[in-house]
């Protein structure tokens, strides 16, 4: 489709644009990203709610989160929640789209955390506007799959 | 039938990827000289056929061929030209230089962030869906025919 292309081209640029020159540092360029990320992540969820009624609980925001927020944003859906019941939850991705193109295996490895740090914004900025303040962090082994923690902050 | 080997330029001549899967006779001399001299071949063919024909050429798909081997070539839009030598009795290879360009070229090369566009191509996922394409093709066999 067209407009995935786009999309996925835009986060090629807006990845390799702030990761340009010398002057910035690794941390801070992923949390650009991140920022952004959030940034789209919070007005997004507004528009993507506007038909469904209010959440049960925190759980089925996650679900809101891995069901129709991934297939509007990733065209699938998250393959795996786990969650301890405590405010951590691990969505696992198999292939994850900006990963799916670039290898199967090792290579490129030590670059993916770029990819997916707009991405982590982007949860934990709808997760923000549900009302659920969260540290997001990503992992990746393997490409293309990966994973994102979410640690829901209580108090 | 059977696939011999692959060539992939870009426009301006540099040889982005090279593939072999059957090639029992090698040339003689390194794959950058081989490449050259293979681009340079293609270009005098491409600029010969369209000012001898006598009608107007308008695609991008041109094969000759001798008594032992065929050579396609397809070139896109952006001037990207692959060169896939064949046995002489190949069918459907221009259907299948289509599906590599838009498959597995524009798939995981144009939309790898990794990938450098005029660079020859490092990514081990393009190279092994490449792979995988021609081996299902239907001209691919394991033995010439």
């Amino acid at each position: 489709m067209a407009e995935d292309a786009i999309f996925d081209l835009l986060h090629m640029e807006a990845v390799s644009y702030v990761f340009q020159g010398d002057k910035i540092s690794e941390d801070e360029a992923v949390a650009k990203l991140e920022h952004m990320g959030f940034a789209t992540g919070y007005r997004l969820v507004e528009r993507l709610t506007r038909e469904s009624g209010r959440f049960k609980d925190e759980l089925d925001i996650m679900k809101y989160i891995c069901k129709d927020l991934w297939v509007n944003v990733y065209r699938k859906q998250i393959d795996n929640l786990r969650t301890n019941h405590q405010g951590v939850y691990v969505l696992h991705d198999n292939r994850f789209r900006f990963l799916s193109h670039m290898a199967a295996g090792k290579q490129y490895l030590q670059y993916a955390p770029r990819y997916l740090a707009f991405t982590c914004g982007l949860v934990r900025g709808c997760l923000a506007n549900l009302g659920i303040t969260c540290v997001v962090t990503a992992e990746v082994t393997q490409l293309p799959a990966c994973k994102f923690q979410i640690q829901v902050q209580r108090g | 039938m059977t696939i011999y080997n692959l060539y992939m330029f870009d426009r301006d001549g540099q040889l982005l990827h090279y593939a072999e899967w059957i090639r029992k006779k090698q040339s003689g001399m390194s794959r950058e000289e081989e490449a050259k001299l293979m681009y340079g071949m293609i270009f005098s063919i491409k600029s010969f056929v369209t000012k001898v024909s006598p009608v107007d050429l308008k695609e991008g798909y041109l094969t000759y061929c001798t008594n032992k081997y065929r050579l396609h070539l397809f070139e896109t839009p952006s001037r990207i030209k692959f060169v896939l030598n064949t046995d002489v009795a190949a069918q459907g290879i221009k259907e299948l230089l289509h599906q590599i360009y838009t498959q597995v070229y524009v798939e995981y090369v144009v939309f790898n962030p990794m990938c450098p566009l005029n660079k020859p191509i490092e990514s081990e996922l393009f190279a092994a869906k490449l792979d995988e394409v021609v081996r299902q093709s239907p001209a691919h066999a394991s033995r010439p025919a």
